[in-house]
């Protein structure tokens, strides 16, 4: 049982949330309860940066959709950096790709949201 | 000190050095002799044969008993009952005369009312100067409050198993009523079921189904409820009675899973959002076998395990996790479930089972040992399917830590041609 690592910090244009570890039934809660406290305004940008998250199940995914909930209920944007290759089958399988944007990284994350200002 | 001599009541003024000095010996003065009558436990001398010597005042208090009663005329193991005085001989005297000592042994003393009295039993031998006994001391604490303390915990411990129990009773009822108690025959196929529940305190969230739409069409689902308990069970109650419901009034899958999707997006948004996937699937009977209309909504694709012995993952792409958007799309796939086709549907707690032996790069069962697997087996039957899978999960252990659920759908091979037979 390796459990989850929840950080939160803030960037110029909002948050960033990087889970490591394993994010399932018994971690995926603390998700829910993290994103109470992120606050957002309009037209900031939530990334999730997933770079060392080393499982997820279907709680998982489920609080990923909470997150961009979280975001699009604040008229804020979500991003999620470095998606493990692993998880790109899962996302394509439960048509997440479809609804959220993925970036090799957080910085990638950041300038396109820079971009999309322009 | 002073101050808590002020407390009690004892006015000795703090800066007054003798005044504290006169309090101390006020309380030396006690005599040794009240000190062992009355002291907060019991004390007994007894000689080396047993007879007691000399008892204090409070063991009498205890036990209801004169000093007369006892000095000289009873001995340690009289008071004693039936058990205590067995242990008492057996082991408490024997362990006592060897070691010159025994401490903290919990035994229960008769009173003179016939009530008993649980203590703590320390006794130590004096022996005279050439080292032969000559007088057993024992101190008695009384133990009461502790044997009670000990009963009030053993019964908690009862309470909770019981209500333990009847959690997991309720739980199992939960359960079985998400699920049809037995698959219902239909013609021409042969349909099996798996079901592991990771917990037993849980209601799982997965589910499958399978029921008649009209004498010539059936419908079968079998799906994962995000998350596990009483939420999931209502959600997945809620998933099964939409299927049902939709299926009879527009059996076209795709249309049925959109239903769904509506049903569940309006009921489950907010904070905490719930989803689920799910596969669900139409049978016609089509020649020797079904024809199989299929849409799926973000969960695992089901495997074919055909007659030729190939097997192969049967996608229903771009299919999402159902609940999750307002205007969610699926689509349907068609198989054919030929004679000696197998069709495997399963949960994700099945290609998630933590497992040493696959091999996969996060130690997981994964899609390719999957189909390894169903490729070993083929061609097979539904039946020969979930047992095989019953078997693989059972030797994952504690590795399957996720709840699941298996539906295979087999057409019983062609029965070999009639050779011919020579006499």
């Amino acid at each position: 049982m390796t459990g989850l690592t929840l950080t939160t910090r803030p960037i110029e244009h909002g948050v960033v949330l990087q889970l490591s570890g394993e994010l399932d039934h018994h971690t995926a809660p603390r998700v829910l309860e993290t994103l109470k406290r992120i606050t957002l305004t309009a037209g900031q940008q939530l990334v999730v940066d997933l770079s060392r998250l080393s499982f997820c199940d279907s709680s998982g995914i489920a609080s990923l959709v909470a997150a961009r909930n979280h975001a699009l209920a604040a008229d804020a944007t979500i991003a999620l950096a470095a998606l493990p290759a692993w998880l790109t089958r899962v996302f394509r399988m439960v048509g997440l790709d479809k609804v959220l944007v993925t970036y090799p990284t957080t910085q990638a994350a950041a300038a396109a949201w820079s971009r999309r200002l322009r | 000190m002073s101050a808590a001599g002020r407390e009690a009541g004892q006015p000795f003024p703090e800066d007054d050095p003798h005044a504290e000095a006169a309090m101390f010996s006020t309380l030396l003065e006690d005599s040794a002799e009240d000190l062992y009558d009355n002291a907060p436990c019991g004390y007994l001398s007894t000689l080396p044969d047993g007879q007691i010597a000399k008892v204090n005042a409070t063991l009498l208090r205890w036990l209801g008993y004169t000093r007369e009663d006892l000095v000289g005329r009873r001995t340690f193991s009289d008071l004693l009952t039936v058990g205590g005085r067995l242990y008492y001989e057996t082991h408490f005297a024997p362990l006592l005369n060897m070691q010159g000592e025994i401490g903290g042994v919990a035994l229960e003393l008769r009173a003179a009312d016939g009530s008993r009295l649980p203590v703590l039993v320390t006794s130590t031998v004096k022996t005279s100067a050439d080292g032969q006994p000559r007088l057993i001391r024992t101190t008695i604490f009384d133990a009461s409050d502790r044997r009670a303390y000990e009963r009030e915990l053993l019964r908690a411990r009862q309470e909770a198993d019981r209500e333990r129990e009847r959690l997991q009773r309720l739980v199992t009822t939960l359960q079985h009523s998400l699920l049809p108690s037995s698959l219902p025959k239909v013609p021409g196929l042969e349909a099996a079921a798996y079901y592991h529940i990771a917990s037993r305190d849980e209601v799982s969230g997965d589910f499958y189904d399978l029921f008649p739409l009209s004498r010539e069409r059936w419908g079968f689902f079998l799906g994962d409820v995000c998350g596990k308990g009483a939420g999931a069970a209502a959600m997945t109650s809620l998933i099964r009675y939409t299927l049902r419901a939709a299926a009879v009034y527009d059996p076209d899958p795709v249309t049925i899973l959109d239903t769904l999707n509506t049903a569940l997006h309006q009921e489950y948004r907010g904070d905490n959002p719930r989803y689920c996937t799910a596969l669900f699937g139409i049978l016609t009977p089509d020649g020797d076998g079904f024809a199989i209309t299929l849409a799926g909504g973000g969960h695992p694709p089901c495997l074919l395990l055909r007659a030729d012995g190939t097997a192969d993952f049967q996608p229903t792409p771009d299919g999402m996790l159902i609940g999750m958007l307002a205007d969610a799309t699926f689509t349907a796939t068609t198989i054919r479930l030929s004679a000696g086709d197998t069709l495997l549907l399963y949960t994700d707690g099945l290609i998630e089972a933590h497992t040493a032996t696959t091999g996969t790069v996060d130690g997981r069962y994964g899609d390719q040992a999957l189909h390894t697997f169903a490729v070993k087996l083929a061609p097979t039957t539904a039946t020969e399917t979930i047992a095989a899978l019953a078997e693989l999960l059972t030797g994952f252990g504690d590795g399957l830590d996720d709840d699941t659920a298996a539906l295979a759908l087999s057409v019983p091979a062609h029965p070999p041609a009639d050779e011919p037979t020579t006499p």
